[in-house]
């Protein structure tokens, strides 16, 4: 069965803080050789207001960091994006593991439990930017990343938003002898990061569809390090470097799942829909 | 200026099964809601009397005649594949009339697989690959056969409607032909340690919308739908669903939005999905907490919502008789819009005795009330601010 296509929202602008560093610039050719050993690459607690964050964890205020470099690529101010027009799609495979940990071994004692909830990390961008429109969060790889924007495209076709941010984020430190300890052999290190997509209505085609047997995002991943739901972002922002305006394609897996997503400027023509 | 939405394809719930504490099958929990039956107890399966509360709605023991060697040994997966058993004796067939590739499934959930993780951090780290939060719906798919998308969804307690919606989208985009959607949790200690630190839960009975209300207490349960596009379901079915709404409060971390603005677009979005005017409402299933912050503010957007009929249209919540289900809630409450209109009884709410003029609502009280709503709201609020709203329409 051909993938479905759908009308594909344009990217307007990219935030991406990875463990290379900052952008599409900092990501490396090769990330076990750049990786030099090192079997984890770590993003910093960004320094963000100590007061209004004071119990906020590393994966929110990354959350929060990956926004504001969108709105810099953007040109825009916050107040652009802030009400109800605007989508928030959140992704992640293990942004709570750390919070989770945490909480079950009482390290520290009095970690504030809602903390916990996949949910606090949009929770807190929402809050941030006053982003009060439709809200939704998947959990898993680059496949949730993928759906993510597949569902920014649905909710700008319908009207039900102006403009769509998908945001993953993704944190190892905390839990880094549980990640060595269960995720599939791959060679190459774990990279933490957080990006953010603003996506806006377009005229393009937008395909997603699951693979059978097809490539995995290896190659890629042999390029970025293991990125999980980041890993569609970080491939975008290489893309919009690379690819000018042609076709852009975004490949990932996640628990055997493949899947492809798949940007063309031929124009979308609407399909009858059944009432 | 804002364009009305445009209509889209129907999606028909062809069949439901659940695993609550009231009942294991779906006629089970539907007798035990319209007779009042209550889930509540001490629980037993892991240890409480350092908590300052231990009741919960609480599953003793699951009943259903499963194969259980094929069931990884995770409760939260054990109450998918629970509640999935019972979705095929419902829907009384066999294998589904699709490739296993076109078959999706789509579950929401507040805690995932995280009791995998206690028990991988105290003494089995082989447990720690069943510890992320979409290990479960993982272990679904595998029972159930299904080689087609498989979508894990987490907006905390509001995270079985938002499967809902996202499920129902899946079927639009033609991205899979059948899909079983809907939610789970299961009381452990993490959650029960995290709620009684918030001081959330009651020492009382649940109380949804009573003016002695003082909390809510936990409850676990599985919930899922069968969901097909409405051109090819058959005529055997249990309604449609017609509509999900989506908002975020982006106000507070774990408490809902003062005005219940967030709940408010939810609302106004599903509507808006389903084509529905507020009006043409039968029936409420709220989400109703029984918190003391909850009920009040859900009432004033519902208020706002349903403008001049407030006063007219029955409200429930189910929340009194087992519990916070979490993530299992917004997909029993939708199966509660649905039943209520085959059967022609909207549940009474439990724990619900002495009214709340801060909660100025028609809640049904005392005993079932002979109704068969055609069009329901069904309401969800989460941590987090996460808000989703359900219009369900039934057979």
């Amino acid at each position: 069965m051909p993938a479905p296509a759908m009308r594909a929202p344009r990217i307007r602008a990219l935030g991406l803080l990875s463990g290379w560093g900052r952008g599409a610039a900092a990501l490396p050719l090769d990330a076990s050789r750049a990786a030099a050993g090192r079997s984890m690459l770590t993003v910093e607690r960004p320094a963000l207001d100590p007061e209004r964050f004071r119990r906020s964890r590393r994966e929110c205020l990354m959350g929060v960091a990956a926004v504001r470099a969108m709105l810099e690529d953007a040109g825009l101010g916050p107040e652009a994006i802030a009400g109800e027009r605007t989508a928030l799609l959140f992704s992640t495979a293990a942004a709570y593991a750390p919070s989770n940990r945490e909480f079950i071994e009482a390290r520290g004692g009095s970690m504030y439990f809602p903390y916990t909830a996949v949910a606090a990390v949009p929770a807190e961008v929402a809050i941030e930017f006053g982003l009060t429109g439709p809200y939704e969060i998947l959990v898993g790889g680059s496949p949730a990343t993928m759906r993510c924007i597949v569902r920014a495209a649905a909710l700008l076709e319908a009207g039900a938003c102006d403009r769509a941010l998908v945001l993953a984020v993704e944190v190892f430190e905390e839990c880094a002898d549980l990640f060595e300890s269960v995720r599939p052999p791959f060679e190459g290190p774990l990279v933490e990061a957080a990006a953010c997509l603003l996506l806006e209505p377009g005229e393009g085609v937008l395909t997603f569809e699951r693979l059978r047997g097809g490539k995995d995002g290896g190659g890629v991943r042999g390029r970025l390090g293991e990125m999980l739901a980041c890993e569609p972002l970080a491939t975008l922002a290489l893309a919009r470097e690379t690819a000018g305006k042609g076709p852009v394609q975004v490949n990932g897996s996640w628990r055997g799942e493949i899947t492809r997503l798949q940007w063309s400027g031929s124009p979308y023509r609407t399909r009858p829909r059944a009432a | 200026m804002r364009h009305p939405l445009p209509r889209l394809e129907r999606i028909a719930v062809t069949a439901a099964g659940v695993v609550t504490p009231i009942g294991q099958d779906l006629d089970t929990f539907w007798s035990g809601l319209l007779t009042g039956a209550d889930g509540i107890s001490q629980i037993e399966r892991f240890p409480v009397a350092d908590l300052r509360v231990g009741q919960g709605g609480e599953i003793k023991k699951l009943m259903r005649a499963v194969d259980w060697r094929r069931v990884p040994d995770c409760r939260a997966t054990r109450l998918l594949v629970s509640a999935a058993h019972d979705l095929w004796a419902q829907a009384g067939q066999g294998p589904l009339d699709v490739e296993p590739e076109r078959l999706g499934v789509v579950v929401g959930t507040a805690l995932g697989g995280v009791e995998e993780g206690e028990r991988a951090l105290s003494d089995s780290p082989r447990r720690l690959g069943r510890a992320l939060y979409d290990a479960p719906g993982h272990g679904l798919a595998r029972w159930l056969g299904s080689r087609g998308p498989v979508v894990t969804v987490s907006t905390a307690c509001a995270s079985g409607a938002t499967a809902l919606g996202i499920g129902a989208e899946m079927l639009r985009r033609g991205e899979a032909d059948a899909v079983i959607a809907g939610g789970y949790d299961i009381l452990c200690r993490f959650v029960m340690r995290g709620f009684n630190g918030l001081r959330s839960l009651t020492r009382d009975r649940v109380r949804p919308f009573d003016r002695r209300r003082s909390g809510l207490l936990l409850g676990e349960a599985a919930a899922l739908l069968l969901l097909r596009r409405e051109r090819e379901a058959g005529p055997r079915r249990l309604g449609t669903l017609l509509g999900c709404g989506s908002a975020g409060d982006a106000s507070h971390i774990a408490a809902p939005d003062p005005q219940g603005r967030g709940i408010e677009r939810a609302m106004r979005a599903a509507l808006a999905e389903a084509c529905v005017d507020a009006a043409d409402i039968d029936f409420v299933s709220a989400h109703g907490t029984a918190t003391p912050l909850n009920d009040p503010i859900e009432a004033a957007a519902l208020r706002r919502v349903l403008g001049s009929r407030a006063g007219a249209v029955p409200v429930n919540s189910i929340k009194g008789a087992f519990g916070h289900a979490m993530g299992a809630a917004a997909a029993l409450e939708a199966i509660v819009c649905l039943l209520a209109g085959r059967h022609g009884q909207i549940p009474a709410t439990l724990g619900l005795e002495e009214r709340d003029s801060a909660c100025d609502l028609d809640c049904v009280q005392d005993a079932p009330r002979a109704l068969r709503p055609r069009l329901s709201l069904s309401t969800s609020l989460g941590f987090g601010g996460c808000n989703a709203a359900l219009v369900l329409e039934s057979a």
